[in-house]
């Protein structure tokens, strides 16, 4: 079963890639607050895998405690330090 | 009063046997965190206002399960085909939930559900609306936004 | 079976993340494209974890697995509803197909 976790999690890791750089791109800032989301989800997702492929069942916890970070950070950026980015 | 710490007591005792993976070493930290977050929980939200129905429960998930696989399917198909498949659109919808966690709750799973992102939740007391965007004019939205109220509604033992 | 139902499921996680990142990559501004990632990155996450948990040695660790999924879903919901109010705040427009 490895081998298809790998590949999905070297899979993802170019969806990765390709996704960072199109929100990177913009054009607003609101595009570039797009990342968040994606770390939360992909970035699970690869951590998860690699837990699987590598053997370490520490990157479980590891990606809990990053969804929770994306939800948490993700808000409280929006909230409070954009506020007032009135140049887009 | 009781029941409910019972209750929640009982959901963080499971929470932290997952998160050990059921592992019987740690306990002791355990049931420090587990009454810790028990008298969290009765601190930040207080029982009685909004208590999930657990008989209701069953039901929403189905219901938010499916949807989301329609949803993800939907928009999977949107984007093979490109901003051609598009129509979007702003819609003002009138919220019949009460204000709080039911409100918060409906804006959040709607942002799952096919076809529509919360905006904004303007929620003033007797004019409780959510500005969606959707993704295709033409999306029957509404309707199936009103099925979800009723959902959550349910969730929480009140009428909608 | 169960290996090659756990298979499948990480295939299709896959497709749906493929189909997120299109969709990033192809709808015409950040609302559209909110409704790209919540949704089917979000579908995708869960068939992978879905898939692992099948592979996974004990009960609690395939519960663990599926515990991720409901975070993630609420850290999406969340930050993309702080995104497309602080969009729609700072006066970003959706696009529409007939004025481009």
């Amino acid at each position: 079963m490895n081998d298809i976790d790998l590949v999905v999690a070297l899979f993802l890791l170019g969806n990765l890639i390709v996704a960072l750089l199109a929100a990177a791109r913009g054009p607003t800032a609101a595009d570039r607050m797009l990342m968040a989301l994606l770390f939360g989800t992909t970035g699970t997702g690869i951590l998860v895998l690699l837990a699987q492929v590598m053997n370490i069942p520490a990157l479980v916890d590891v990606a809990l405690v990053l969804a929770l970070l994306a939800a948490i950070g993700g808000v409280a950026f929006a909230r409070r330090a954009w506020q007032g980015d009135g140049h887009d | 009063m009781i029941r409910v710490l019972w209750w929640r007591g009982l959901l963080f005792a499971c929470l932290w046997w997952i998160l050990a993976e059921g592992r019987l070493d740690g306990w002791l930290l355990g049931s420090i965190a587990v009454v810790a977050a028990t008298w969290a929980s009765v601190a930040l939200w207080p029982p009685a206002a909004h208590d999930v129905r657990l008989a209701a429960l069953p039901a929403f998930l189905a219901f938010f399960l499916t949807n989301s696989v329609r949803g993800g399917w939907q928009v999977a198909l949107m984007a093979l085909r490109g901003r051609g498949a598009l129509q979007p659109a702003f819609l003002e919808l009138p919220l019949n939930l009460p204000a709080g966690v039911p409100q918060v709750l409906m804006t959040n799973v709607l942002s799952l559900m096919p076809g529509t992102v919360g905006v904004e939740l303007v929620a003033e007391l007797t004019n409780a609306r959510l500005r969606l965007h959707v993704l295709h004019q033409d999306l029957p939205v509404v309707a199936e936004a009103r099925a979800l109220e009723q959902r959550i509604a349910a969730l929480f033992g009140v009428s909608a | 079976m169960t290996d090659w139902l756990s298979g499948a499921l990480l295939i299709v996680g896959a497709f749906f993340y493929a189909a997120g990142t299109l969709g990033l990559l192809r709808f015409p501004d950040v609302y559209s494209r909110l409704h790209a990632l919540a949704k089917a990155d979000n579908l995708g996450l869960g068939c992978v974890l879905l898939g692992l948990a099948l592979q996974a040695e004990s009960l609690a660790a395939g519960l663990k697995l599926l515990l991720i999924w409901p975070l993630a879903l609420a850290a999406s919901s969340a930050v993309a509803y702080a995104i497309a109010r602080r969009a729609d705040r700072l006066g970003v427009k959706p696009w529409r197909k007939d004025a481009p």
